[in-house]
């Protein structure tokens, strides 16, 4: 068994794989392939560092079809490391299955250890976290932005093509991509939660523009959609309205009390924006700033636009 | 007039579990069980459609002695059956053993059109039944389902993935796996429950399935488990030039990959 | 002996306690403001059962026992106390037809009641001292083929909303209570109407009103039991009563101190947790003890009442300890959260004012001490 495996049908995040595959190839000097669907995407990867890239060529559509093919490609593999996304998480367990092997979901760190695979992940919706110890052959599942991309490698590795086999018995008939229809602010990665510090309705537009730089979704206090109806109740974050969990949480103009934090609390990242440096806000946050944020947001779109 | 099946799986609740100050330790000595919140959804589910199109709902669990005590429930929520196999190698069973347990439940059991299960249980949420289970039992896996219709002997799914939805048709046999927002799970009237009694349920005795004891060992071990803290940086950027602080700010952010 | 509940018991509390977040969660604040009478949280009630849920089979019903009962009370009162004073009053008033109601009366109410389609009300108090007693007591004259009631009933539970109400009459003003009799009502008969609605401190969202009897005339067949028989009756049944009453003050004080627990987890004052300090243990030690100790005597009685054995005094004293100590859970719950939790858009005021609805003691002269004194001494 040998071998170092990659793949996702995600560019960027199979880029960000090659980081924790290019640590395990220090630990155990065995090579990387990189398996992608697209040329572009292999050359990438083998620019970053993987020994070899495949890619697997095929007149099926369906990404979740050559899970066959991937497990045969794989089959002598130490160590695979599929990209977390469903269609990710779909092929890493059919793969397992085939290779009779244990799998890892979600692995935030990753490895060797006593000639396994060491990961941590969360268990529990987050309440706890622990080590998984998996036995070679390992699958692992990576989530998007776990890792960073590597810088280039210093060789390029080589690019290889291979045909691919679907999965005949399952037809596709309609992919629609999802598009920013409906608010469902717990689905957003990024929020821009307003509060009190907001005078009129009218002002929310500070916030609406940096949202858009952001590529984020507002959500807002209680206050702002119960008492003032500037924003519509599904927008609500706190103890008796949405929990909400993105990747970025910037509340500005909001003091962060219990009710409204309970509600944001397991968010990647916080950011707060408040006058008030004794604002509850910044205990619970990663980064702040104390200022206006009648002259910090604007500032900030602009900085984040460049 | 499908034959459906639905795996679940009897979990403590997560929202009992507490985490020991003094060492990070979880006790989960208060935990009740439940059934797995996303295989409430696949239940309700497969009661759904059974509803509409007729055919039958039987479901099937693998666990510790503790799946007994989930019996009722899931005969209370719709299906007219269920089989269970109690062994203490489900203590420590990963989604390896997992899947190959009932897949030679599934085996033993007869066919069946959908097998059903959720995308995910609520307390390890490794997210590879299905996917596992279908590879096992050689049949195609339509996972991450919030619509299941039945279209002859075919089944038409929409799954939701991260970027888009996808419409597919399989035909049977086919393992599904669903999302929680595929339906809202029917809350057991007092009738059903009161009902529940009088359905049957049949062991499973591990020794049954012939599984050799390696194939009962998991392949993935976790260790170490500890409650997750929440540590924040608390870096705060409050010079008198607003103007520095957005600057730092945007550098944090793009550190963090977040712009 | 085995404190815990069965799984079917377990299962039917479960039910409730996820109808209670689907159903009564997203309506408790604002029922307890309008005081309006939460239709679909009813029909809800019935689509689930829970309307039948002691009655037997044969009319409907779902056959559970009192245990399963009062769970689900507890459930449901953890959400919304006036929904479950609704449900309380219908199911104690059908509860007194199938045990004294002839074949006839059965056939006649328990079908609905059982299925939801009426509710069932009882109309036993007055704002005498004691039914039968004072200057608009409900008196039931005799006459061929029948009565004619004439009189006030005050402070009824689910007026105006019930298709049939357990009213007790005396039929001799001079002997009052002693000559009290039950008589079947069905809402809408000539000469029954709602004189005043009373708007409550608590429950609201559960109607209360007076009931004015003008000449209301009834067959022989419309009476419950026996003549004489009411205060009997109305003893009986407030005594179970009683049971099912102290399960919506353990849900009301369950839901006080999980609420108030969580926030004192959570409000940080001089970066440390309230939860930590020794008045905020103590306020919550001694509420979770008390509701904890409750529910441990109300499922005691609960029980005797199942299996047919002996309860009045074991129901008075789950009832005593709860006027005693049903106030203080809210009081000192309330003083956890402080100013956070006095806003109205919280739980607990309306806790507060819930609890005191269920703490009544609407007939003092039988207060139940006297009925543990009089098992002991």
């Amino acid at each position: 068994m040998a071998g170092i495996f990659i793949f996702s049908e995600d560019s960027a995040l199979a880029r960000q794989l090659m980081t924790p595959a290019l640590e395990l190839k220090k630990s155990l000097a065995q090579p990387i392939t990189a398996l992608a669907l697209k040329e572009s995407d292999a050359k990438e990867l083998a620019a970053l560092g993987a020994d070899k890239a495949v890619v697997l060529e095929s007149e099926s559509q369906w990404t979740e079809g050559f899970a066959e093919t991937i497990s045969g490609l794989v089959k002598e593999a130490s160590v695979v490391l599929i990209g977390g996304t469903l269609r990710g998480k779909h092929i890493a367990s059919y793969v397992a299955a085939k290779l009779d092997a244990g799998m890892t979901t979600d692995a935030k760190t990753l490895k060797i250890e006593g000639g396994k695979l060491l990961a941590t992940r969360i268990l529990y919706a987050g309440l706890a976290v622990c080590e998984e110890v998996v036995e070679f052959p390992a699958v692992a599942t990576v989530r998007a932005r776990t890792f960073l991309a590597p810088a280039a490698a210093a060789t390029a590795g080589t690019v290889e093509k291979v045909s691919a086999t679907g999965e005949a018995r399952v037809k596709v008939d309609e992919v629609e991509p999802i598009g920013a229809a409906g608010v469902d602010i717990t689905a957003a990665n990024k929020l821009v939660a307003v509060g009190r510090g907001f005078r009129k309705k009218e002002d929310l537009k500070i916030a609406d523009d940096l949202s858009a730089a952001l590529k984020a979704e507002i959500a807002c206090t209680r206050g702002i959609a119960e008492d003032e109806h500037w924003l519509p109740i599904e927008r609500y974050v706190g103890i008796s309205g949405q929990t909400v969990k993105p990747d970025l949480y910037l509340a500005t103009g909001l003091s962060g009390q219990v009710q409204h934090m309970v509600g944001c609390r397991e968010s990647k990242v916080i950011v707060a924006v408040n006058n008030d440096e004794r604002a509850p806000i910044f205990e619970a946050a990663d980064y702040g700033v104390v200022g206006d944020l009648y002259e910090v947001l604007p500032l900030l779109t602009a900085a984040l636009k460049k | 007039m499908p034959k459906c099946l639905v795996c679940y799986k009897w979990t403590l609740d997560e929202q009992d579990i507490k985490v020991k100050p003094e060492d990070l330790s979880l006790d989960s000595s208060r935990a009740k069980g439940k059934i797995s919140d996303f295989d409430r959804n696949a239940i309700e589910e497969a009661t759904l459609l059974v509803e509409k199109n007729g055919g039958a709902v039987e479901a099937l669990s693998y666990g510790t002695a503790a799946v007994k005590q989930s019996l009722k429930d899931v005969l209370s929520r719709g299906p007219e059956k269920v089989h269970w196999i109690a062994d203490a190698s489900a203590e420590n069973a990963d989604g390896a053993v997992t899947a190959k347990v009932l897949a030679a439940a599934i085996r033993k059991l007869g066919s069946y059109d959908l097998i059903l299960c959720g995308e995910g249980s609520s307390d390890l949420f490794n997210q590879q039944t299905a996917p596992r289970l279908a590879a096992l039992l050689g049949v195609p896996c339509v996972s991450f389902a919030n619509k299941v219709s039945i279209e002859g002997d075919a089944v038409k799914v929409t799954r939701k993935l991260d970027d888009c939805t996808e419409t597919l048709t399989v035909k049977t046999p086919v393992v599904i796996s669903v999302l929680g927002e595929i339906n809202k799970p029917r809350i057991p009237t007092m009738k059903q429950v009161l009902g529940a009694a009088k359905k049957p349920n049949q062991e499973i005795k591990i020794s049954e399935l012939g599984l050799k004891p390696e194939e009962l060992q998991p392949k993935a071990t976790r260790q170490s488990v500890k409650g997750f803290v929440m540590h924040r940086k608390n870096v705060i950027y409050k010079e008198s030039n607003a103007a520095a602080n957005v600057a730092k700010l945007a550098a944090s952010l793009a550190t963090e990959g977040l712009c | 002996m085995n404190f815990e509940l069965t799984e079917e018991q377990q299962l039917m509390g479960q039910s409730a306690r996820e109808f209670a977040k689907e159903y009564l969660d997203p309506i408790a604040v604002e029922l307890d403001h309008t005081g309006e009478f939460p239709k679909a949280a009813v029909k809800g009630l019935a689509e689930h059962d829970f309307l039948g849920l002691i009655l037997d089979p044969e009319v409907g019903g779902a056959g559970a026992g009192f245990v399963s009962y009062v769970e689900v009370i507890e459930q449901l009162s953890r959400s919304s106390a006036a929904v479950a004073s609704i449900l309380n009053n219908h199911t104690m008033a059908a509860y007194a037809i199938e045990k004294w109601g002839t074949a006839e009366q059965k056939k006649q109410y328990l079908p609905e009641l059982a299925k939801g389609s009426i509710l069932g009300a009882l109309a036993i108090y007055e704002n005498g001292p004691t039914p039968g007693i004072g200057a608009d007591a409900l008196v039931a004259a005799k006459q061929p083929g029948g009565y004619v009631l004439n009189g006030v009933k005050a402070y009824v539970r689910n007026a105006g909303e019930a298709g049939v109400y357990v009213v007790f009459a005396t039929l001799n003003a001079e002997a009052g209570p002693k000559a009290l009799t039950a008589f079947l009502v069905k809402g809408g008969t000539a000469g029954l109407k709602i004189s005043e609605k009373v708007e409550t401190m608590g429950l609201k969202g559960c109607p209360v009103a007076h009931l004015t009897f003008e000449n209301v005339v009834l067959p022989e067949s419309a009476v419950l039991g026996a003549e004489n028989q009411g205060l009997e009756i109305a003893t009986k049944v407030l005594s179970v009563y009683s049971v099912a009453e102290a399960a919506q003050t353990v849900g009301i004080g369950q839901a006080a101190v999980v609420h108030a627990a969580e926030y004192a987890k959570q409000r940080v004052q001089f970066g440390k947790p309230i939860a930590v300090l020794q008045a905020i243990q103590t306020m919550l030690a001694e509420t979770a003890t008390d509701v904890h100790l409750a529910r441990l005597g109300m499922h005691f009685a609960a029980l005797r009442i199942e299996e047919g054995k002996p309860f009045e005094v074991e129901s008075a004293m789950v009832k005593s300890f709860l006027v005693r100590l049903g106030s203080k859970m809210l009081i000192d719950t309330c003083q956890v959260e402080g100013g956070f939790g006095f806003s109205e858009a919280m739980p607990l005021p309306k806790l507060f004012r819930d609890i005191a609805g269920t703490n009544l003691l609407d007939a003092p002269a039988d207060f139940p001490e006297k009925t543990i004194a009089a098992s002991i001494a």
